[in-house]
């Protein structure tokens, strides 16, 4: 009996206790660490994310001299390192802020990486970066937009995307520079999920357009998770709006597109704020409905030959889909962290943090729209900056503002 | 029958000492973290167990409680500036209060009608407070960011956590055990065993899985609070979220609902399962993690219903002639 019970005990014991060993390292490689929701609701974005960063590390590791200034993209690995390559060690945040804290913990204290990235979703950026911040290691984000992220007086912190008043900023030109040419437009209304991304984004936005001389006649918040949005749309018929603003995930925009074209309502401005109108799942379902929706962006994939149409092919070739916005804006804070690496020349987390405090690239160097990248006390890009870009026929196209369209703007929303 | 409590002694001796030891044999911050968490879920499926397991009153809305002690602690620091702990007694008056307006309509309800109730009034809390300002609404709330005083609790070691989930997890054991020998243990005893006949025989049947309902409530806050203290952040889903009750829930079930160690069991062995298998398969990002957790979690539901311990009480009774612990007084 007792026998048995050590038996009981000991199975227990190792079933609680066993902890895998990290695993061991060579010694010319630089370990970073990316935290992403590869499970649960947002599985699919943290699946374009990995895909994306894999990209970049392949980018970065080979020579790529056929991608110009882009940091890193010439020669073998990091020069200042002796071509030490880049290993990147996924963890995945399950969509819960502690799994993302945990996760942290353990990239850092048993697979020892020198920086980390993360975490799609603005609240487990929060508890992610705090351990980052406590154990004094860089952490990156390319993606997280809350406001309040880089409010917290963290020194290890940094974010290269633009934030909600940045984009609600270009939107409220937008309406302006329309105005200025002499339409119509007074009432706004806004639409959105009533979670973190789709609340704070719409209040940011709403404030803006007041600010900047419109009428925000309805706000609409409804849940991502909704079978049915007709009340939501026939309360925007009601309303009659010049401009829409949706803020959705991608089932719901999706929704939103198909039920207005079934209760014939079309705005005559029709904004679908990056996420769900920005899936590559968006424009293959009901793009073809959805003509001259109008999205904002930081990623263009330009020209046939330029870096950023190599670099779609190359994440194209590894997923089948085009590059997305949200993963362009992942990628470019993984290339930006790299570079500071490398620019380091040293693995030790402080030199790294100064390395990044004193980022300074320029346009060309880059592979997003944004006017640059670098950082105020905060962590904050401040060059971040991002277009206006607007479905036509089967994909996006860039029509905002002029200097860098490569497309004509076509108004008003034509729908289907 | 003297060789039961005095094996039940070694056996909690011995428990105690291996909990004590731990992350000083297991000493790497992940270890001492996995240690931490495994009590904090512990304290929480012990707190479900008292209504869940000995009143077999299966809420699974307990996370209303969570949330409460949670959502307490880091809204006193935010609007107050207080350090976090300033806000536990707060959370615990709010979730006895919610228990005692919530109990009293859907403890009368039984079986299924009571588990739905719980479910309705947990979506409703998250519903409101994704939608009221004062609790950070969608956004959530956050800790002290930079611990400014020690009362903060914001550590970077998790042993302080360790060690101060262990004593919570002392008391909490403490207060069941001391109720499962009070006359109020054998009352819900005979409810979950059959109320009707509870009630013929003169058990207050009501009043008594309310009492049960507002200390389990009560002590499940307390799980929330510790678990805002070392995450340091709270919103409607991480704090709301209705997969935090089933976690207590299968926790308890898996180790042995109705048993004083049952969710401390349910706990040392799914929470690593859970980390681990995440820090192993998690980054491949094919889901794998919860693909094993439901796999063990329908084998033991397979063949192990009433839990790990209940397997082992069932070897004990084979030993020793059996005295039916569910006697009344």
């Amino acid at each position: 009996m007792l026998h048995r019970r050590a038996q009981l005990a000991g199975w227990l014991t190792a079933a609680a206790f066993a902890v895998l060993p990290g695993v061991a390292t060579a010694q010319s490689t630089v370990k970073i660490g990316a935290i992403y929701p590869l499970s649960g609701n947002a599985a699919s974005a943290g699946t374009s994310a990995k895909a994306a960063i894999e990209v970049a590390v392949d980018i970065i590791n080979e020579d790529r001299p056929e991608l110009g200034e882009l940091t890193l993209a010439k020669g073998l690995g990091l020069p200042n390192l002796k071509g030490a390559k880049v290993e990147v060690i996924f963890a995945d945040n399950q969509g819960t802020p502690a799994a993302g804290q945990n996760q942290a913990l353990r990239l850092i204290t048993e697979d020892k990486v020198v920086a980390l990235q993360g975490a799609y979703q603005s609240g487990i950026t929060v508890t992610a970066s705090a351990i980052a911040e406590r154990y004094g290691i860089p952490f990156m984000t390319g993606e997280s937009v809350a406001a309040n992220l880089t409010e917290r007086g963290f020194k290890w912190f940094f974010r290269t995307t633009p934030v909600a008043s940045d984009i609600a900023k270009i939107y409220v030109d937008f309406l302006n520079d329309r105005k200025a040419k002499g339409e119509k437009i007074e009432k706004v209304a806004i639409v959105n999920e009533n979670t973190e991304y789709g609340t704070s984004i719409a209040k940011v936005v709403g404030e803006a357009a007041k600010t900047g001389g419109f009428n925000v006649s309805v706000v609409i918040p409804y849940s991502a998770n909704t079978t049915d949005v007709q009340s939501q749309v026939l309360q925007l018929k009601d309303n009659n709006p010049d401009a829409v603003v949706f803020i959705s995930y991608t089932s719901d925009a999706i929704l939103f597109t198909k039920t207005m074209q079934a209760l014939g309502y079309k705005p005559r401005i029709l904004i679908g704020d990056n996420s769900g109108f920005s899936d590559a799942s968006y424009i293959r379902t009901v793009g073809n409905i959805a003509q001259g929706a109008i999205n904002r962006s930081a990623w263009d994939v330009g020209k046939p030959g330029s870096p950023t149409f190599l670099i779609n092919e190359m994440y194209k070739k590894k997923t089948g889909n085009d590059l997305d916005d949200t993963s362009g804006r992942v990628m470019q804070g993984f290339l930006t962290l790299v570079d500071a690496i490398n620019r380091a020349g040293s693995t030790e987390p402080a030199k790294i943090q100064a390395a990044l405090r004193a980022t300074d690239l320029k346009p060309n160097q880059i592979m997003m729209g944004y006017k640059g990248v670098k950082f105020d006390d905060k962590g904050q890009n401040i060059l971040a900056s991002a277009l206006l870009i607007q479905i036509q026929g089967d994909k996006y196209v860039s029509v905002w503002p002029k200097e860098s369209a490569t497309s004509e703007l076509q108004l008003p929303y034509k729908g289907w | 029958m003297k060789a039961a409590p005095a094996r039940n002694a070694v056996w909690a001796v011995a428990v105690a000492t291996a909990l004590l030891a731990y992350p000083l044999i297991f000493s790497s911050p992940f270890q001492q973290r996995l240690g931490a968490l495994v009590l904090l879920y512990a304290i929480a499926a012990s707190a479900w167990n008292i209504v869940g397991g000995y009143a077999g009153q299966v809420s699974v809305g307990h996370v209303v409680f969570f949330g409460c002690g949670a959502y307490a602690a880091l809204a006193t620091y935010h609007h107050t500036g207080l350090p976090p702990i300033a806000g536990v007694p707060l959370g615990i008056a709010a979730s006895v209060g919610i228990a005692a307006l919530i109990g009293v309509p859907t403890l009368r309800l039984s079986g299924h009608y009571f588990s739905m109730a719980t479910i309705a009034v947990a979506e409703l809390a998250r519903l409101v407070t994704t939608n009221t300002e004062f609790l950070g609404a969608a956004v959530g709330l956050s800790g002290p960011t930079v611990p400014r005083t020690v009362f903060d609790l914001s550590f970077i070691s998790a042993l302080p956590y360790y060690y101060l989930f262990l004593a919570v997890l002392a008391l909490t054991l403490g207060l069941t055990w001391w109720m499962e020998r009070s006359r109020i243990g054998y009352y819900l005893r005979a409810i979950r065993d059959s109320e009707r006949a509870a009630r013929s025989l003169g058990a207050r049947a009501g009043r008594v899985k309310l009492y049960a309902f507002m200390l389990s409530a009560g002590l499940t806050s307390v799980a929330g609070a510790l678990y805002a203290l070392m995450f340091g952040f709270v919103d409607p889903e991480s704090g709301l979220g209705i997969l935090i009750s089933v976690k207590m829930l299968i926790m308890a079930a898996l180790g042995g609902a109705g048993l004083l160690f049952g969710p401390l069991v349910g706990a040392a062995i799914l929470v690593p399962l859970e980390e681990i298998s995440n820090s192993v398969l998690g980054g491949r990002g094919a889901g794998l993690t919860f693909v094993l957790y439901g796999a063990i979690i329908v084998l033991i539901a397979r063949f192990r219903p009433d839990g790990i311990l209940g397997l082992l009480r069932l070897r004990r009774r084979a030993e020793v002639p059996p005295k039916d612990k569910t006697d009344a007084p």
